[in-house]
């Protein structure tokens, strides 16, 4: 298959003569294949959605688990390998827990992002000093929303170990009509309701299935309430503001 | 009929045994020094007493009689010094008495000696005499232990060596009055601000062959500042929690009352006790 | 105030003061890794400022190693931090916080507060649990409201806010003071025959000042380890920053001054 690469692919940390590192390019790919994860940040708080991607009537929906707490103020949406997020948010947790103690206050969105973005990094045969962890790239991109000083914050932290802040950002393999939708409905004034509605309108947009209740899943972060994901009753009352 | 009480002694040793602390002695963590000079002798101490890291007295006399020209200056624990010196004055008193003479320097020294060496260094008092009789000035230490060194420049307690260093650049043979006094001014003013046991003002006693006189406070370096407020409390500012008012009907059940008039004089003349002359 | 704990080596080798030729008896000579070098600190905090004083001496046993000894330290972000004790521990103290503060506003791009550098203080403390830094700290700074804060500390983390405290060899003379004088304690209203305790209000700084002199001169008179130099420093409220310093990240909207006078050195 591919030959002309094949001299650059294996090492992880070795650079292509075009100046390419050929794993973390793949590991990108990776979330293409994921499902599509939507965030919407507002002034009121931040909302994230998945799709759920219920590929059997035989599968329990509940026990899919793609939104996550990391803490009372962060939540994050996953697209991708999703045991490899698992690391991730093991290690962004630690850190939130780490600055509680040490500080006695919540970890900022930033910081948490970038706490993420330092162990993404970790791999291949490991720096001076610094026992490295993983083999491979991690191949999962993570939506992070969380509330702090600054206000509702969203970023978008990949395998690359790169991360940006976004106002709403699609991710997964319905990411690329997703983003453009997002980009042409998102404004600055957008109430917590409408962000609901546009990350489930994107969703749908985007999905193969048919979108119901039960194939899809929202979270919010907002100043009050903190992480919150939403109840069977709520997602109910969102879907149906759809139609 | 004098001497210690060690009835104690039992009790306390079984006290402490049981973790109770020794109570703590005011100690004169001191700075004294003397000098001789032609035609005299000088001594000289600061003016803190300490217990612990606390000022006990910021203006306390070390500087003890013996004798009319016999004067001891003391570092060590404060009730030792002044109670070693005026038995010591005591005895040097009844000596002079039954031998018709004045008493000399060197017996005071060997008084005191013999008296803290029994005692095994017990009985913490260091000092220094300093004295003029028939046979000339004298100046010595005494140690707490008993023993005594006869020089003509001597330095104890923990400013010592504060002191000695001043000694040991100034001084010279054949000083004056005057330049002896100044000398040992300045050993104590050093170990005024170099030693924290000492401290506050510095006290001085010439003794000559006609008369020794004492400066107390000759020098004050050490004036508390003024402070920047006022501290007064309004009258009422502390609550009162009992009264009891007491009429004179009811003292005079236990004693004589005496009604004053405008000018404080007495109308009645009884019942005051008169003191023989 | 927090709980005090007995520490293993500085309870074997309390400061000794014995004259060194006094009645000898039988002891045991060991080493111990910790001294006392004296000093006393006090810190007050007011409406809209904070004031942390201590002398400049520094002692062992009855010799003076310095007369010009600082004991409060700018540790950055617009805070700072006294230390009494062995002054080695407090100087290290000073600068392990001036480090890790310095470490916050790069790893979080923002000054850190002072309730987030109290909790950050007292695990640095608890860190060495067991071989404790021997130093009693008070650290100081506005909040995030811009009022006075002062944190107070025993030697392994355990800490609260409080408005008023000295630490050191001269505390147990100067709290009281602070107690009769700043919180008003045992003070009533004059007529109300004990019935009504006088309320603290908020004292002016140049009242606070003053007290905080006269606690100083005071405690020199009576401890013989205080003395030399008085070291007093303020944090007040900074102007409102002005269109150059809109995008200065050193701006915290803490002033900090610091003042030295003489004390007696006796």
């Amino acid at each position: 298959m591919f030959i002309a690469r094949s001299e650059y692919d294996r090492g992880i940390n070795t650079f292509s003569p075009e100046g390419r590192l050929f794993q973390v390019e793949y590991s990108l790919e990776a979330i293409k294949l994921g499902s599509t994860a939507i965030g919407v940040a507002t002034g009121y708080g931040v909302v994230i959605g998945v799709e759920k991607r219920v590929t059997s009537p035989l599968l329990e929906a509940s026990s899919v688990e793609k939104i996550v707490e990391i803490d009372r103020h962060l939540g994050c949406a996953m697209s991708g390998l999703q045991a490899d997020a698992r690391s991730m948010i093991e290690h962004a947790r630690v850190e939130a827990q780490n600055h509680r103690f040490h500080y006695g206050e919540p970890l900022r969105v930033e910081s948490t992002t970038q706490a993420i973005c330092d162990l993404a990094l970790r791999f291949g045969e490991g720096a001076d000093g610094e026992e490295s962890i993983m083999s491979r790239p991690f191949g999962v991109a993570l939506l992070i929303a969380g509330c702090d000083e600054d206000g509702p914050q969203l970023y978008h932290a990949e395998p690359s170990g790169t991360f940006y802040r976004y106002d709403a950002k699609a991710i997964g393999s319905g990411s690329e009509g997703a983003q453009a939708e997002l980009q042409n409905e998102y404004h600055s004034s957008l109430t917590l309701p409408e962000a609901e509605s546009l990350v489930l309108k994107t969703l749908k947009q985007v999905m193969e299935e048919k979108l119901d209740s039960k194939n899809v899943q929202l979270a919010s972060v907002t100043k009050e309430k903190g992480f919150r994901i939403y109840s069977d009753d709520e997602m109910q009352e969102v879907v149906s503001r759809l139609n | 009929m004098g001497g210690f009480d060690f009835s104690n002694h039992t009790r306390n040793a079984a006290l402490m045994a049981a973790g109770m602390p020794a109570p703590k002695a005011t100690s004169t963590g001191t700075t004294i020094v003397g000098c001789l000079f032609d035609g005299g002798v000088v001594i000289a101490a600061d003016t803190r007493a300490t217990s612990g890291s606390i000022v006990a007295d910021k203006n306390c006399e070390k500087l003890h009689y013996i004798s009319p020209q016999i004067w001891c200056a003391g570092a060590g624990t404060a009730a030792d010094t002044e109670f070693t010196t005026a038995i010591v004055s005591s005895n040097l008193e009844l000596h002079a008495l039954s031998t018709g003479r004045k008493p000399r320097v060197v017996t005071c020294m060997t008084m005191l000696k013999q008296h803290l060496f029994k005692y095994q260094g017990h009985i913490g008092a260091y000092l220094v005499v300093a004295g003029c009789d028939p046979t000339g000035s004298h100046l010595y230490t005494v140690h707490a232990h008993g023993s005594t060194d006869r020089l003509p420049y001597v330095t104890m307690g923990s400013g010592s060596l504060a002191a000695m260093s001043v000694f040991e650049t100034q001084w010279k043979k054949g000083l004056d009055r005057e330049a002896a006094v100044k000398l040992c001014s300045e050993a104590i003013l050093s170990g005024i601000f170099n030693d924290l046991g000492s401290g506050s003002n510095v006290d001085v006693c010439v003794i000559t062959p006609d008369k020794a006189t004492l400066m107390r406070n000759y020098i004050t370096p050490n004036v508390r500042a003024p402070k920047e407020l006022q501290y007064k409390f309004e009258k009422g500012t502390t609550a009162v929690l009992q009264e009891k008012l007491i009429s004179k009907d009811e003292l005079r059940r236990y004693i004589t009352v005496t009604e004053l008039d405008a000018q404080g004089d007495s109308s009645l003349t009884t019942d005051v006790m008169q003191v023989d002359a | 105030m927090a709980s005090s704990y007995m520490l293993p080596y500085a309870q074997q080798a309390p400061p000794s003061y014995a004259h060194p030729t006094e009645a000898s008896q039988p002891r045991q000579h060991h080493w111990s890794p910790y001294t006392e070098n004296g000093g006393v600190i006090l810190g007050i905090a007011g409406k809209d400022y904070v004031i942390l004083a201590g002398d400049t001496r520094s002692s062992e046993g009855y010799n003076i190693n310095t007369r010009t000894a600082r004991k409060v330290f700018s540790v950055g972000s617009g805070l700072i931090l006294g230390v009494v004790g062995m002054s080695a521990d407090g100087e290290e103290l000073a600068r392990k916080v001036t480090r890790k503060i310095d470490d916050y506003k790069r790893n979080h791009d923002k000054h850190i507060t002072v309730s987030a550098a109290a909790v950050m203080l007292s695990r640095i403390l608890y860190q060495k649990r067991f071989f404790p830094y021997y130093c009693q700290p008070l650290l100081g700074g506005l909040d995030e409201n811009g009022v006075g804060a002062i944190y107070t500390y025993d030697y392994v983390g355990s800490f609260e806010r409080e408005q008023s405290r000295a630490f050191g060899s001269a505390a147990a003379l100067i709290t009281p003071f602070l107690d009769n004088q700043i919180n008003l304690k045992n003070q009533f209203v004059p007529g109300s025959n004990g019935e009504q305790p006088k309320q603290a209000g908020d004292l002016p700084r140049a009242t606070v000042e003053k007290i905080v002199k006269d606690a100083f001169t005071s405690a020199v008179e009576r401890q013989i380890e205080v003395g030399d130099g008085l070291q007093l420093v303020t944090i007040t409220r900074a102007p409102p920053r002005t269109e150059e310093e809109a995008d200065d990240d050193d701006w915290t909207g803490a002033a900090i001054s610091v003042e030295l006078s003489p004390l007696k050195k006796d």
